[in-house]
């Protein structure tokens, strides 16, 4: 599971659950591949990534660097920020581990780096 | 511009639907609308019970680094196959084990779904293979899930794609939809082997694109 994947997924059609958002990352195998790099891309793609949950997550699984916590201006003329923000949303990977649900602490599994989202019946 | 079919191997994935006449003809149907997709520039784009992969990996192969990804299989069998099939053809499709997109907070530019859509008793939709075709009722039971949440999860300016047979009552569906707020047309329809096989095309209302 790519940061990017975290950064779009919630618990929230869980049973009681309102926002389930952002899920914590229980990593115990995480791993970088290299993806190639479209800067263009990625700088279309940043106004959709909740930065402050991505640099929280990148940080949970010791990935932040030197990554801005902060949005920086004119990103999209600044290639080295966008090689940064590419790293992190989609070279490093989350083999295994857990997605944890904010509200109610389920656990989701990632096995294969592939989180589990389904619910029982009877937490929907 | 084209849409060649992936390379795919299902060996060791016995309970994911193997690709037939119904996943040739949306690959066809995509293919056919590329100028309109294009037109779009899409930056995400999912593919809902994306089964063997081959769909979203013949978009991908495509787009390649223009566009991201993803896929969803209720069946954790085939979000493997998926993720296999995008590997064999040096693409990457960031796949989650969930029922529809009901775990995505985020909206899409495209999104594709081809259902289970066979006309059986609603008691057919049960875990396994059976995912990948029992449809229940009028093989409505999944399609209509999937489109009463549809607005929450394509953006304004998106399309999604679906294939249906002519007992899902394909006019009827789009009626409906007109009702939810959607535009809605047959781009692609095909005779075969007993099944008459449509692909729907859905844009919000007030998109002019």
């Amino acid at each position: 599971m790519k940061l990017i994947t975290h950064n779009m997924l919630t618990s929230k059609c869980m049973k009681g659950v309102t926002v389930g958002y952002p899920l914590k990352i229980q990593a115990v195998d995480v791993k970088t591949s290299e993806v190639d790099f479209n800067p263009e891309f990625i700088s279309r793609l940043i106004p959709k990534v909740d930065w402050n949950v991505l640099c929280e997550a990148a940080e949970s699984v010791g990935f932040l660097d030197d990554l801005p916590r902060e949005l920086i201006e004119n990103y999209e003329n600044d290639v080295d920020f966008l090689k940064k923000a590419h790293r992190v949303l989609l070279e490093v990977d989350i083999i295994n581990g857990e997605l944890v649900c904010p509200e109610t602490g389920r656990k989701f599994p990632i096995n294969n780096g592939i989180p589990n989202m389904l619910l029982n019946e009877d937490e929907v | 511009m084209s849409l060649p079919t992936p390379i795919y191997d299902l060996k060791q994935f016995d309970s994911v639907y193997e690709p037939s006449e119904d996943t040739f003809l949306f690959i066809d149907a995509l293919e056919a609308d590329l100028e309109y997709i294009h037109s779009l520039r899409p930056s995400c784009i999912l593919e809902v019970g994306s089964g063997s992969g081959i769909v979203i990996t013949s978009l991908a192969r495509h787009f390649q680094t223009q566009c991201l990804f993803f896929a969803t299989d209720i069946n954790p069998v085939a979000c493997l196959c998926t993720k296999q099939t995008a590997y064999l053809n040096n693409v990457v499709v960031h796949c989650t084990n969930m029922n529809l997109y009901c775990n995505f907070k985020s909206i899409f530019d495209i999104i594709l779904f081809n259902p289970p859509y066979v006309c059986t008793e609603d008691s057919e939709i049960k875990p396994g293979i059976n995912r990948s075709w029992a449809g229940g009722r009028d093989g409505r039971i999944i399609i209509d899930q999937f489109l009463s949440q549809l607005k929450l999860f394509l953006s304004d300016s998106g399309v999604c794609y679906m294939v249906a047979l002519k007992e899902n009552k394909p006019y009827e569906i789009m009626a409906t939809m007109k009702v939810l707020g959607f535009n809605s047309c047959i781009i692609k329809e095909r005779r075969i082997l007993g099944e008459h096989l449509f692909v729907i095309r859905f844009i919000k209302e007030g998109n002019l694109k």
